[in-house]
């Protein structure tokens, strides 16, 4: 019966030599591919993927995958005879006409090639993107696009050929940041004395802010109403968030409990007398 | 909270607790106690009002726990495991000559529960919050970030600051020519052992030594291990290999 059924199956003739039976047999090829891909795939997934850097074991597994693919594929093709240079020619044709329909498709799949080759961030990195007004932590770069978690918990995708020419800002390829703020002064206050307390009150209680370079203060501006003081402290680069937002109010605790006025906007107003 | 005057300091080392256990440490105060057949409490309040509470469950009725020094790498939060001494009055090295010096370095103290010949780290503070800082050895854009401590030169291995700080010894060589200065030293604190008796803790020894490699002056720094009487604390955190700094000559 089931011989009968093979036998039918080869006697049905497609194109140029090929039947539905070396259809069959190439299905069965191609399902076995995939299976023995997958299961590649998740071995090094698990038992090689954690001993190689993250951006490095996805692109392996890739590699891994389609190259057991391909492999079943060419072997589906050897076994059936399928002549394929026909198929190259029309698919080079036909190529042509994709290519203009599908600019920005290949533009991001380039682009995503060098962006795996160029690495100007990895995978769990912290990232701003200027021109975009985007920053997070880059979750993957893939064949299209990239995913960014945003620092307020939810992902964007952005279209890689974007991503690849937008200017970049590593928010963590050196070992310390920067963080600055500016804190005006009264102008009958003492300026070193100013400087003085806002150094010990960041020394006291900012246990991220580095001693070592210790922290820097700048006269800004003499401004309308105040003298500004600019303050730069460098800290760890994963603790942005334990100084950059709280420089302020150290600043402003410590100046209010020195009895150092922090003004606001003031202007005087001269009257004419009336003849 | 007694104030610190008024109390007497716990000593480091190794406590069975079978009912109830109270820790003093300047700034700080320990609380362990036991609420039912096997089960300890542990209560750890500090100056500021901050509160660690844990229950402890035990195979016996009886709790064995370890205080002692620990290596200053976990206020206010691991980032590092090196360490980065700068010296309140520099050290001139003339030529072809040698010196060992004694410095203070900050520790930390880690609470450890001992259980079938096994110490798990249990807890860990430090009693010198305010100094416990980070420095950075090197350019913002390659340097090393260290725990760094501004440290006077002291006179033997008995001037460490009870709580606060150990002693560690420094060989210092110079094998260039000329004199130099010698001002602070970088080391990965992770490769250093701690030892410790009573309230008192040292550090092994660190080597440091000025030397030519091929056309570039640099300032080799090893640990060397000590031969002491002293207890060796337990290593809080997993021990990692981490490079070796190669130091530039001041």
């Amino acid at each position: 019966m089931a011989i009968e059924f093979l036998e039918n199956l080869a006697s049905f003739e497609i194109t140029g030599g090929l039947t539905l039976l070396s259809l069959f047999i190439g299905a069965i090829i191609m399902a076995i591919g995939v299976i023995v891909a997958r299961t590649f795939r998740l071995i090094f997934t698990k038992y090689y993927a954690p001993k190689l850097e993250k951006d490095a074991a996805q692109n392996l597994g890739k590699i891994i995958y389609f190259g057991i693919i391909i492999i079943a594929f060419l072997v589906f093709t050897g076994s059936t005879g399928v002549d394929l240079s026909g198929l190259l020619v029309a698919g080079g044709i036909f190529g042509v006409v994709i290519g203009f329909a599908t600019q920005s498709v290949v533009s991001n799949l380039i682009s995503g090639i060098f962006l795996m080759i160029e690495k100007p961030v990895k995978q769990g990195d912290s990232l701003d993107l200027p021109d975009m007004g985007i920053d997070g932590t880059l979750i993957d770069i893939s064949t299209f696009s990239v995913r960014v978690r945003q620092f307020d918990g939810t992902i964007i995708r952005i279209p890689n050929e974007k991503f690849f020419t937008t200017n970049i800002r590593s928010l963590v390829s050196t070992p310390v940041r920067r963080s600055e703020n500016i804190v005006g002064i009264a102008y009958k206050e003492d300026i070193d004395g100013a400087i003085s307390v806002l150094d010990k009150a960041i020394r006291k209680s900012m246990p991220f802010v580095l001693l070592s370079p210790k922290p820097e203060f700048r006269i800004k501006e003499l401004a309308d109403s105040s003298v500004n003081i600019e303050m730069l402290v460098w800290h760890p680069r994963e603790d942005w968030g334990e100084v950059g937002p709280k420089l302020l109010k150290v600043a402003k605790n410590a100046l209010d409990e020195a009895g150092i006025e922090i003004p606001f906007p003031q202007r005087v107003l001269w009257q004419a007398k009336e003849s | 909270m007694e104030s610190d005057s008024e109390v007497a300091f716990s000593k480091y080392g190794v406590y069975i607790i079978s009912d109830s256990l109270d820790l003093f440490f300047p700034g700080l105060e320990i609380k362990i106690d036991k609420i039912s057949d096997n089960v300890f409490s542990y209560l750890k309040k500090d100056l500021e009002g901050n509160v660690t509470e844990k229950k402890i469950p035990v195979k016996t009725s009886e709790l064995k726990i370890e205080v002692a020094p620990i290596r200053p790498l976990n206020y206010p939060a691991k980032r590092t495991n090196y360490c980065f001494l700068e010296f309140e009055s520099p050290v001139f090295l003339i030529e072809s000559s040698s010196a060992t010096i004694f410095v203070q370095c900050p520790i930390e103290i880690g609470l450890f529960l001992i259980h079938d010949s096994h110490k798990d780290s249990l807890d860990w503070f430090t009693c010198d919050p305010a100094n416990s800082r980070f420095g950075l050895y090197g350019t913002p854009e390659s340097g090393t970030l260290c725990k760094y401590s501004k440290t006077p030169i002291v006179g033997s291995y008995n001037d460490s600051l009870d709580y606060f700080n150990g002693v560690i010894k420094i060989n210092l060589k110079n094998e260039l020519p000329g004199g130099h200065s010698i001002s602070k030293i970088v080391f990965p604190i992770i490769d250093v052992g701690l030892y410790y008796k009573d309230t008192k803790a040292i550090f092994d020894t660190v080597s440091g030594t000025l030397k030519k490699k091929i056309t570039l002056e640099t300032f080799d720094v090893e640990p060397e291990a000590i031969q002491t009487d002293w207890t060796k604390s337990t290593d809080y955190e997993r021990v990692e290999v981490v490079k070796r700094l190669k130091m530039d000559v001041d």
